[in-house]
């Protein structure tokens, strides 16, 4: 085996340089580590800020996983939750947006949204699903404040805040006397109209008293001024009172959580900086009220005796002007007055009046109030005693203006006093048992026995029996119309008129002047003639109207005849015999004589029968029985008056339908008829008086 | 063979003064520049092959890291999302209990990977170093690290089906985190390092070492 020859060796130029020799191959590496740092860069520049919240107890937060939110937008991630050193808390350690960090100050809030089901609703739904997330709230505005302290720590809350920081609104305190009526979240409502809420309320350190933050939202806290008084409205509220029964309820929310309402109860209040303390009142009655019993700090003091009890006066009355309250009774005590000479105890109470009922400035100084009400005491105010209401037992103290008073003493702003008069109280009781006596003492029955008198009379004129006397005289009447009607020329009338009528019309005009015209007037003539007799023989009804007492008058005389008939002394007489019978039996002597006795009492019963069989009662009868007589004569010549009203009826209605047939709007026409309805009209009063008479003979008789 | 582990037994065909063509075998006369069988480029030593293995060893390494970093899957499962890592993930494996797929996943996306940059970077090393490691072993070493680099993609498998599969909106879905992409070309950067070692390199160390 030959040894291989060495091959000819391939010659090189020097070595070229080290960078001559890079391979171009480091351009891969050199991209890979730029892409791999801008990746890195990226997500540093998106890793945010770290910041911890301590939390009481973190449920449900998980690391990596639960988000932080401001305004429902996710800004950042949990990324560890931990517990401080000493284990008192949760420290969640977070990153967030550094947009959002950058405005995070020391007033950030943080809490934990969970699913929540309130008498207010269901919150927090959509984490049901998701799971919790933390929700950030604070106030963007501050971001660009010097003041406002950046910082990466923050203490989270145990529950959603109510008012969320950067909402608008002012932030007031509520106090209370308990905590009832108060719990979180609770409405507040002007007006009807939810503007704010309640939060937990806490104690107060002192421990008599609960105090609340509030919060009402812009823009309706521009309501509030320091005239505005808060009271509850929770749960439901009724009253009995003189205005009856009243129920209320605000609203459902409010029944179930509480509820607070407010007003503005007098004008002229300013306005209240944030965290202004409000008291709570039980109604808004009392809120009203309050406003004179706490805002007294330039109320004058007066003093006002009463010689009456005060009964029902306490502290705290209310003193009324015209109806308006202007102050309180303060105190209430006696004083012993001897300025009469003789000691006399007397009650004083002291009432401080709000210069500002009387229309002054509530900086008015007390002694310009004080003449102010030194000149009205000159022009005649007082003060007197007066009942709350009309059911109540309180007594107020109401200042009256009287006119013509007396002079009061001197007033003296030093000890400033209002002279009193006499209180009303007592009146109203009398003043309604007077109503009560006047509308007893009405003569209610002599007016009905009046009235029933004046029906009476009208009655007896109706009844008369003159009156019987019409109808003859109607009949004649009727029987002169017939004679119109019955006449020839207007019995033919019709078959001349159904045989030319085209002619008639023609001749309208000829037809009214014609002969026949004139007699239908001469007719109308007569018409009118016997409706004058009518009304003549109407005048001497009235004649005859005049007899009808005279009447009356005889037979009523007749029966007061019967009744003064000596039947009471034959009673008296019969009674004594009676009596000394009795006594006659009484007697021992009597007792003796059975037989006596027999006789005797024999004798009173055949007095008292010759008494019976005595023609008194025959002499009454017969009158009674006459006078019925004559009624049955007034029975029976009624009797005739329907057939005659009815002749008279049938009578008019032939003539209206013969009259039908002529023009229907012809003066003459309507005149007939209308003549003719009231011939009508009087023959159905004659069935009416008939038929009354009818019904009732006696009435003539009896008037009644 | 039985001397295997000694080279210079072997005559090379650096050493009879030719050339050999890396992708055919032929071996030709000194100047020649391109192979005349299969036209391939033909040098007796490839002089910048250490650096180019270099240079795509450090890419692969960098993109390494992000691959790492990063979540190399994006879950969400009503509306909640995790995500996680490779070995992340490897250690939720553990804890649900799936021990062989953690070891597999572990394996395949963790170790390889780590063996690869260690034996590349050894081997390179070996020829411009004195190492003990022997000629032979060392193109063992060689011969596993060329086979073992695709198998490394398995993670990046498991990622792309599950992406493409699992995508019923709000309920469930599974998208590829920069990791994904980050280990797949690490994977790709470490094969063409690989692949750009001369290992007639290991020959000439060997030479040089026994001819002093």
């Amino acid at each position: 085996m030959a040894e291989p020859q060495p091959a000819e060796m391939k010659i090189e130029g020097p070595k070229r340089s080290f960078w001559r020799n890079l391979s171009l191959a480091w351009l891969v590496p050199i991209g890979a580590l730029a892409v791999t740092m801008g990746v890195a860069w990226q997500s540093y520049a998106e890793r945010g800020t770290v910041i911890e919240i301590r939390f009481e107890n973190a449920a449900g937060v998980v690391p990596e996983e639960t988000t932080i939110h401001y305004r429902d937008v996710t800004v950042g991630l949990v990324e560890k939750v931990e517990f401080t050193p000493d284990l008192s808390s949760v420290v969640v350690t977070a990153t967030v947006d550094d947009v959002v960090a950058s405005g995070l100050t020391s007033d950030a809030q943080f809490w934990v949204v969970r699913p929540e089901v309130s008498a207010s609703g269901i919150s927090g739904l959509s984490t049901v699903l998701s799971g919790v997330y933390i929700e950030a709230g604070f106030d963007p505005k501050a971001e660009g404040d010097s003041d406002a302290v950046r910082t990466t720590s923050f203490e989270g809350l145990d529950s959603a805040p109510l008012v969320k920081p950067g909402m608008r609104g002012t932030r007031i305190v509520l106090r209370a006397k308990s905590g009832s009526q108060l719990s979180a979240g609770a409405p507040i409502f002007h007006q009807g109209i939810e503007v704010g809420r309640i939060e937990e309320p806490r104690l107060i350190d002192s421990g008599n008293g609960v105090i609340a933050d509030a919060f009402i939202d812009s823009p309706y806290d521009k309501r509030l001024t320091t005239a505005t008084r808060f009271w509850d409205t929770s749960g439901f509220n009724f009253s009995l009172g003189a205005g009856g029964f009243n129920f209320s309820v605000e609203s459902l929310a409010s029944l179930i959580r509480g509820g607070v309402s407010f007003g503005t109860v007098f004008s002229g209040g300013s306005p209240v900086p944030s965290r202004y303390v409000f008291d709570l009142f039980d109604d808004e009655q009392s809120a009203q009220d309050s406003v004179y019993s706490d805002l007294t700090d330039n109320a004058v003091t007066l003093s006002a005796a009463f010689d009456q009890s005060v009964s029902g006066l306490s502290v705290g009355s209310p003193v009324t002007y015209s109806g308006l309250r202007v102050g309180q009774v303060q105190a209430l005590g006696a004083f012993i007055d001897d300025s009469s000479g003789e000691q006399e105890v007397k009650l004083r109470a002291s009432i401080s009046i709000d210069p500002r009922a009387f229309g002054l400035e509530s900086d008015t100084p007390q002694e310009d109030t004080l003449d102010f009400l030194g000149n009205e005491i000159a022009d005649g105010l007082r003060a007197r005693l007066a009942s709350e209401g009309l059911f109540s037992t309180g007594l107020m103290i109401e200042l009256i203006t009287v006119p013509n008073a007396e002079a009061p003493f001197a007033f003296d702003a030093a000890d400033p006093q209002i002279p009193s008069v006499e209180s009303n109280i007592a009146d109203l009781t009398t003043t309604a048992q007077g109503v009560f006596s006047r509308i007893d003492n009405l003569p209610i029955e002599e007016m009905i026995d009046q009235i029933t008198a004046t029906l009476g009379s009208i009655e007896r004129l109706v009844g008369n029996e003159d009156l019987q006397k019409v109808p003859g005289s109607v009949n004649g009447l009727l029987a002169d119309a017939r004679g119109v009607i019955g006449s020839e020329g207007i019995q033919t009338l019709p078959d001349e008129l159904s045989a030319t009528v085209s002619e008639l019309r023609g001749i309208a005009e000829e037809l009214r002047t014609a002969d026949l015209v004139g007699t239908l007037t001469r007719a109308l003539d007569s018409a009118a003639n016997a409706a004058d007799t009518v009304n003549a023989m109407a005048g001497d009804l009235e004649g005859a109207t005049s007899e009808i007492p005279t009447l009356v008058a005889e037979a009523r005389a007749l029966v007061q005849k019967a009744n003064t008939l000596p039947l009471d002394s034959f009673v008296a007489q019969a009674t004594e015999l009676l009596d000394s019978a009795d006594a006659l039996i009484d007697s021992d002597d009597t007792r003796a004589l059975p037989g006596a006795l027999a006789r005797a009492l024999d004798e009173a019963q055949g007095a008292l029968a010759e008494l019976r069989q005595g023609g008194v009662v025959e002499n009454t009868n017969a009158t009674l029985a006459s006078a019925r007589d004559a009624a049955a004569a007034i029975e029976e010549a009624a009797g005739t008056l329907p057939a005659l009203s009815q002749r008279i009826g049938t009578l008019v209605a032939q003539a209206e339908t013969t009259l039908g047939g002529y023009e229907a709007n012809s003066d003459f026409n309507r005149e007939t008829v209308n003549a003719l309805r009231e011939v009508r009209q009087a023959a159905e009063a004659l069935t009416r008086l008939s038929r009354q008479i009818e019904r009732n003979p006696n009435s003539l008789l009896f008037g009644r | 063979m039985e001397n295997a582990g000694h080279a210079p037994q072997i005559l090379t065909a650096k050493a009879a003064g030719l050339v050999g063509c890396v992708q055919c075998g032929r071996v030709h006369r000194p100047g020649v520049m391109v192979c005349d069988r299969c036209g391939a480029a033909i040098a007796s030593r490839d002089t910048t092959s250490v650096q180019r293995v270099w240079a795509w060893l450090f890419a692969g390494l960098v993109v390494y890291v992000p691959a790492n970093i990063y979540p190399m899957l994006r879950t969400t499962v009503l509306g909640k999302t995790s995500e996680s890592t490779i070995f992340g993930g490897v250690v939720d494996l553990m804890h649900h209990g799936s021990y062989g797929i953690a070891a597999i996943v572990f394996f395949a996306s963790i170790i390889i990977p780590c063996s690869k940059f260690a034996a590349i970077a050894f081997l390179a090393l070996s020829v411009q170093r004195k190492v003990r490691m022997s000629a032979g072993a060392r193109h063992k070493l060689y011969e596993v690290v060329e086979f073992v680099g695709r198998w490394s993609m398995i993670d990046v498998f498991v990622v792309a089906i599950l992406a493409s599969l699992v995508q019923l909106d709000f309920a469930a879905s599974i998208n590829p985190g920069i990791a994904a992409v980050s280990f797949a070309v690490s994977v790709a950067f470490t094969m063409i390092s690989a692949e750009s070692f001369d290992s007639r390199l290991i020959w000439d160390a060997d030479e040089d070492e026994h001819h002093g």
